[in-house]
């Protein structure tokens, strides 16, 4: 039977000596794109906006990153999302922007032991170090367009579309188990 | 796999996370339809095919999504420059004195 | 013990003997040892056969250079490579090896006969040859080159190991690990950089493990490279071993491939063969040492012929003599220390022969302490023996081309040296530029575009000294541009072997130069008289004496006879050597697996394949799948027995009865944003959309702008300034793309922004005439009524407890829906409304179905009822384009003169007079009568037999076919023509009364 992803089920992909991934538990996502007054959508949802690409921000529950010059993921509990969308709603009339609700779009895999950086160069063609701890981007691994957040030195996310996952999830577990080999 | 130096992002990021999106600086016209049609075939279809500095356009597709423009040699793969969308053409002769 | 093994010399481990085996037969070698080197020590040079006249050939060099010793190694089922080089292969315990190009036996060959004709072959044979007369190219020529083509056996079996790969950054990168490499390694080490060292050898040292002689700052050399090297991994530097750099490509990318399990007797859990890395390096250090180069004389190529440093390598590294009795050849310094060492160590060095007049007193001196004969001034002119050289015969030479009597000496190895080329390989790869040097007679690196230094014997240098003064000098360049400062490090050298030499072409000989088969490059079988043949009969250019006679050709991609080439086809054009230039160096620097470049990407693993959250249920219900795009989608759900045109034959007629439910969650779909969105959708599309009302949906047809159809979906308006698009599954990127290239640089002054929720919805389609009966239940917020809930109506409401996009569309021509809900959702919803669908005998069906049911309504599918060239009129869809729009994409391309000519291909029906079914892509013709080659007006665009009007049913493309309703076209097949009436393109339900709940 091939491999099948659903973030309903949080599951180990893999677990060795040298990585862990996992997939995470469905969370909260809003694709939120805007121009102009930025400041008033950080006192909507109560986070100011970050600014720089590959920059995040935290606060009330509430994690972005910025992707593009106009364009945020919103990271938020699944009971509010109806809260920031809310917000959000409310602040249309005078800035408007699209905000897009992509819950479902994702998976997230949790990357993290001592060979994580060394997991996601099997197959990201960038360089993980010019990623610091606390930013984000949009990159590839393997073929496929992800988000990569970076929370500690040896500990990631990656998002990235469902459909992908499965196809993504074996890269991962080659790899972490081939990174292992290579401690042993 | 050459790197290309993405203007929205201050990065310079492997190609692979671009897409090429063909030559810069052709503009639709605002009034298609006025448009004769050696004007319109020409808009279509006409492209330079220059063996030296190119102007083109990227996407920075698995990133942060934008459009850019280029200057790139065609020989030697070299990028002179790469600008946002809508600025002004720079000016080639002084890219390439800059360059030396 | 072996017969030219010394004990305690060399590397290996005289304490762990390894047993393998050389066609079938078992061999004793020692730990460290190559297949080359283990069967040296028991006396086997003969290895394999050449190429094109299946000479029989031993090992001429001792490293990946080796053009001849090409072996066949074996590890169990699937496990076989061709093509190995017996000089770098390790052995192991257990290892089975073969030799190659040989039948019956390596011994007694058939295709020796190849050069018994020698006179036949010779450059351009295969052009000239086979060029007439030209009836015989099918049946003679081509099976005869087919059948003596290719080195060694394919393997049959799919290689059951895997492959991996890597990307890397590094501050310093240095290729080669000789004492340049070494000493830059030394210079950047505890700087705070990444450095990588790499070889492709099993052990770093380079030269130095040949040259144990040399004392290094006072230490001798093992030692010395043995404190330098854990001094290396103590400061961090990354030693990479078994690793070759294959290519250098733009701004430092430099691509190395790791060979992890061929050495070791079994293979470890998880571990891949092979590991390509990509490293982008700031600064990169070649030093690749350089190559010896083979003197080209008659004979140069027997078993047991092979080059000093290389003999030298053997000895000084492995602990075997290449032979008890050898004489040497040589035209440079280098070759009289190998004859040194083979003496000392206990074989009688029947002659060392020199071509130069003048030699170091020194050398001459150490030879004659040795009692070593020597012959300054003379040549060789042929070497005997059959399966291994026996003696080899040496003539005198005056005034440079007269050549006197010869004399036979007898010898059991003849050790030679042309001198040495700097490997400028990867310099090359990167557009480097070379100068020629006149002392050196060779070409040197000059400049490069690359962020890049040359050091050691790959720019000329020679001795060990200084390649590690030049090593620890030349890295403070790259190490200056890393802003670090450095003092380069300053070595002595003791017992150092400097030496220089002269350059040799063909060495003089009395014999008639067109009978000689003196080789040049030893792998691909071309003479020094090829090149010659081929400058006398036009070849100007080195490139087109290289294709001509295929010298630089082969798998060693020239490493040894590139120069010699090179100095021979000068000579013939009378020029000097930088004038004719050097042929281009590519990567990869040695042979590369197809599982090193290809990585984790095969089997199932080849390509990215997506799968929706259905995908499982489709899987767990017997699916069978194709790809659509990077999706694989269930093509249709066979029940047990079920042929694939039962099977949609079965679930079309069901869906029409009674109720079908499909996975359309590939769908593309791009959420559109913004006080603009209206305007820009509007702006896209072919149809009005402005005044679309929220909660409706309409078909939209997306044009380019030359006025070509490229994709197609239903849009709904979700609220006044959101909009939900669909695309066709394979076109969704791509839409998203285009849409994307307007907004940005065409209509930056728009308001409105895209995102992709392709991902966001699992989309369930549910068709027939009991769809809204089984569907209502489930609904919150709405009722599935024509009044309430009309054809092509979108809603925000509940679907089985979620949160639900609910669409009344259709794409089959029955009642339909397509309930989107988040994406996880999906497979609950589908069990759910699955589960309840049995009461009305739901079917699950899947693309095929989904086909047949819309060609039976007409409905195109982009791409394969059009194909870049279809404009809306062409396809009989005029009413999907807004007359009354100022612009939208493809507008103005509409009204170009050749789309609106007469006489366009247009989309119509066909039904063939005779019921047969169509091919999709078959030819049309007016008129089947007129002679070959007919005047073709068209080609079936999609074909079925499955579907539910009792007749196979067809649309194709026809030359002015809306005008030829009720015509006959006819459509030629390679048995019979078949007949067939134009019609229009709907052929069910064509007034759509189906679509009514």
């Amino acid at each position: 039977m091939s491999k099948h992803i659903s973030s309903l089920a949080p599951s180990v992909v893999v677990d060795t000596a040298a990585a862990r991934v996992a997939v995470s538990q469905l969370i909260g996502r809003i694709s939120l794109r805007a121009r102009g007054d930025l400041a008033a959508v950080g006192n909507a949802i109560g986070v100011a906006l970050p600014t720089k690409i590959g920059t995040c921000a935290k606060a009330d529950g509430i994690e972005v990153a910025c992707l593009g010059p106009d364009e945020w993921t919103l990271l938020v509990s699944l009971n509010q999302i109806e809260k920031v969308e809310d917000a959000l709603a409310a602040l249309y009339p005078s800035l408007p922007h699209s905000m897009t609700e992509v819950t479902g779009r994702e998976v997230t895999f949790t990357i993290e032991g001592p060979q994580a950086v060394d997991l996601l160069s099997i197959a990201t063609p960038r360089d993980i170090a010019s990623i610091k701890v606390g930013e984000a981007r949009r990159t590839l691994f393997d073929g496929a367009t992800v988000v990569l957040w970076r929370d500690a030195e040896t500990s990631f996310r990656m998002d990235v579309w469902n459909s992908f996952a499965p196809f993504l999830a074996t890269t991962l577990e080659t790899g972490a188990k081939e990174l292992a080999a290579e401690l042993a | 796999m050459i790197q290309i130096h993405c203007p929205y992002c201050g990065e310079t990021l492997p190609e692979l996370e671009f897409a090429y999106a063909g030559e810069a600086h052709i503009e639709r016209p605002l009034s298609p339809s006025e448009q004769s049609d050696e004007q319109w075939a020409e808009f279509l279809f006409l492209r330079e095919n220059v063996k030296g500095p190119h102007f083109e356009r990227w996407r920075h597709l698995h990133g942060c999504g934008r459009f850019f423009n280029a200057v790139r040699n065609t020989i030697t793969d070299r990028f002179y420059i790469t600008y946002k969308a809508g600025e002004p053409r720079p000016d080639l002769a002084t890219l390439l004195e800059e360059d030396k | 013990m072996s017969k030219y093994r010394l004990r305690g010399r060399g590397r290996v481990d005289s304490s762990k003997p390894v047993v393998f085996t050389f066609d079938g037969k078992p061999y004793t070698g020692l730990k460290g040892d190559t297949v080359a080197s283990a069967l040296l020590a028991h006396g086997v040079h003969l290895m394999g056969r050449s190429f094109k006249y299946h000479r029989p050939r031993g090992a001429i060099a001792a490293g990946s250079e080796e053009p001849n010793a090409l072996i066949g190694t074996r590890r169990g089922p699937g496990r076989f490579e061709p093509n190995t080089r017996a000089t770098v292969q390790e052995i192991w315990e257990g290892l089975e090896t073969t030799s190659q190009n040989k039948f019956p036996s390596l011994k007694w060959d058939v295709g020796a006969v190849n050069d018994a004709a020698y006179m036949m072959f010779s450059a351009g044979f295969y052009y000239k040859t086979f060029m007439w007369p030209r009836s015989f190219w099918d049946k003679v020529y081509e099976p005869f080159i087919r059948a003596a083509a290719g080195l060694g056996v394919s393997p049959t079996e799919e290689d059951p190991d895997t492959y991996a790969s890597r990307y890397s950054y590094c501050d310093l990168l240095i290729v080669g690990a000789g004492p340049a490499g070494i000493a830059a390694a030394r210079e950047a080490a505890g700087k705070g950089l990444s450095v990588i060292l790499v070889d492709e050898n099993p052990e770093m040292g380079g030269t130095l493990l040949s040259e144990p002689q040399s004392k290094i700052n006072g230490k001798a050399a093992w030692n010395w490279l043995e404190d330098e090297l854990a001094a290396l991994q103590a400061a961090g530097v990354k030693l990479m071993t078994r690793t070759t750099a294959i290519g250098y490509y733009h701004e430092n990318l430099i691509a190395l491939v790791e060979k992890l399990t061929d050495h070791l007797p079994t293979l470890p859990e998880d571990t891949p063969r092979e590991r390509m890395w990509r490293v982008r390096a700031k600064q990169v250090v070649l030093a690749q040492g350089a190559l010896e180069k083979p003197m080209v004389f008659h004979g140069n190529d027997r078993p047991g012929v092979m080059l000093a440093g290389s003999a030298q390598t053997f000895l000084n590294r492995y602990g075997v003599k290449v032979g008890n009795t050898p004489a040497v050849v040589t035209s440079h310094d280098s070759a009289w220390y190998a004859a040194f060492d083979l003496q000392d160590a206990g074989a009688f060095v029947q002659a060392i022969i020199d071509t130069r007049a003048q030699v170091r007193q020194d050398l001459q001196d150490e030879a004659r302490a040795r009692g070593i004969p020597v012959k300054l001034s003379h040549t060789v002119t042929a070497t005997g023996g059959r399966l291994r050289v026996n003696n080899v015969r040496v003539n005198p030479v005056s005034g440079g081309t007269n050549v006197g009597a010869g004399q036979w000496i007898k010898c059991d190895a003849l050790l030679m040296s042309g001198g040495w080329t700097p490997s400028l390989h990867l310099f090359s790869h990167t557009k480097g530029s070379l100068t020629w040097d006149d002392d050196l007679t060779t070409f040197l690196p000059k400049d490069t575009p690359e962020d890049c230094v040359i050091t050691g014997a790959s720019r000329g240098l020679w001795g060990v000294e200084a390649a590690l003064r030049d090593g620890a000098a030349r890295v403070g360049e790259a190490l200056a541009k890393l802003g670090i400062g450095s003092s380069a490090s300053e070595y002595s050298v003791e017992d150092d072997r400097t030496g220089s030499g002269v350059m040799m072409r063909e060495l003089p000989t009395d014999r008639s130069p067109g009978k000689a088969k003196a080789f040049v490059d030893f792998q691909n079988d071309v003479t020094a008289k090829d090149l010659r043949l081929a400058v006398r009969e036009g070849m100007r250019s080195i490139e087109h004496v290289k294709r001509y006679t295929t010298n630089g050709m082969a798998t060693d991609q020239g490493k040894m006879s590139n120069i010699n080439g090179l100095n021979i086809a000068a000579d013939a054009l009378g020029k000097k050597q930088p004038q004719v230039g050097l042929t281009t160096f590519r990567p990869p620097y040695t042979p590369t697996t197809f599982g090193a470049f290809a990585g984790y990407h095969r089997g199932e693993h080849f390509e990215v394949v997506r799968k929706t959250q259905i995908d499982a249920w489709a899987e767990e219900h017997g699916a069978v799948y194709e790809p659509v795009g990077q999706w694989r989608r269930a093509r249709y759900f066979p029940k047990a027995g079920e042929t694939m045109d039962q099977a949609v034959t079965r679930e079309c007629a069901a869906t029409r009865a009674s109720v079908g439910i499909f996975d359309a969650s590939t769908l593309g779909k791009i959420e559109v944003v913004g006080p603009d969105a209206a305007e820009f959708i509007n702006r896209m599309y072919t149809n009005p959309f402005l005044k679309l009302a929220p909660g409706k949906c309409r078909y939209g047809l997306l044009l380019g702008d030359d006025g070509f159809i490229r994709d197609d979906g239903v849009i709904a308006r979700v609220e006044e300034d959101r909009f939900h698009v669909t695309t066709t599954t394979g076109g969704a990127a791509r839409v998203l793309n285009m849409m994307e290239d307007y907004l940005q640089t065409e209509w930056p002054d728009l308001n409105v922004w895209l995102t992709s929720t392709t991902e966001q919805w699992s989309t369930v389609a549910l068709n027939g005439p009991n769809a809204a009966k089984l569907l209502a239940p489930f609904v919150e917020g709405i009722e599935l009524t024509e009044e309430a809930f009309p054809h092509m109506s979108c809603v925000n409401c509940t679907v089985a407890g979620y949160p639900a996009r609910l669409w009344r569309v259709s794409f089959t021509g029955e009642i339909g829906f397509e309930v989107n809900v988040p994406a996880p959702y999906g497979r609950d919803l589908w069990e759910k409304l699955w589960e309840a669908g049995q009461q009305y005998d739901i079917t699950p069906y899947g693309t095929e179905t989904m086909h047949v049911l819309r060609a039976e309504k007409g409905y195109i599918i982009v791409g394969q009822d059009t194909d870049g060239t279809v404009t809306p009129a062409d396809a009989g869809m005029d009413w999907a384009v807004g007359k009354k729009k100022a612009d939208f994409v493809g507008m103005r391309g509409l009204a170009r003169p050749d789309l609106v000519a007469p006489n366009r291909k247009q989309l119509v029906g066909l039904l063939t007079e005779d019921n047969s079914w169509l091919e999709e892509g078959a030819q049309i013709v007016f008129d089947p009568k007129q002679p070959i080659p007919m005047k073709m007006v068209g080609h079936v665009t999609s074909s079925y037999n499955q579907g539910t009007t009792g007749r196979p049913i067809a649309l194709a493309l026809v030359e002015g076919g809306h005008s030829k309703m009720g015509e006959t076209v006819y459509i030629p097949m390679p048995d019979r023509t078949i007949a067939a009436k134009i019609t229009g393109t709907v052929f069910f339900d064509p007034e759509n009364s189906r679509l009514k709940i």
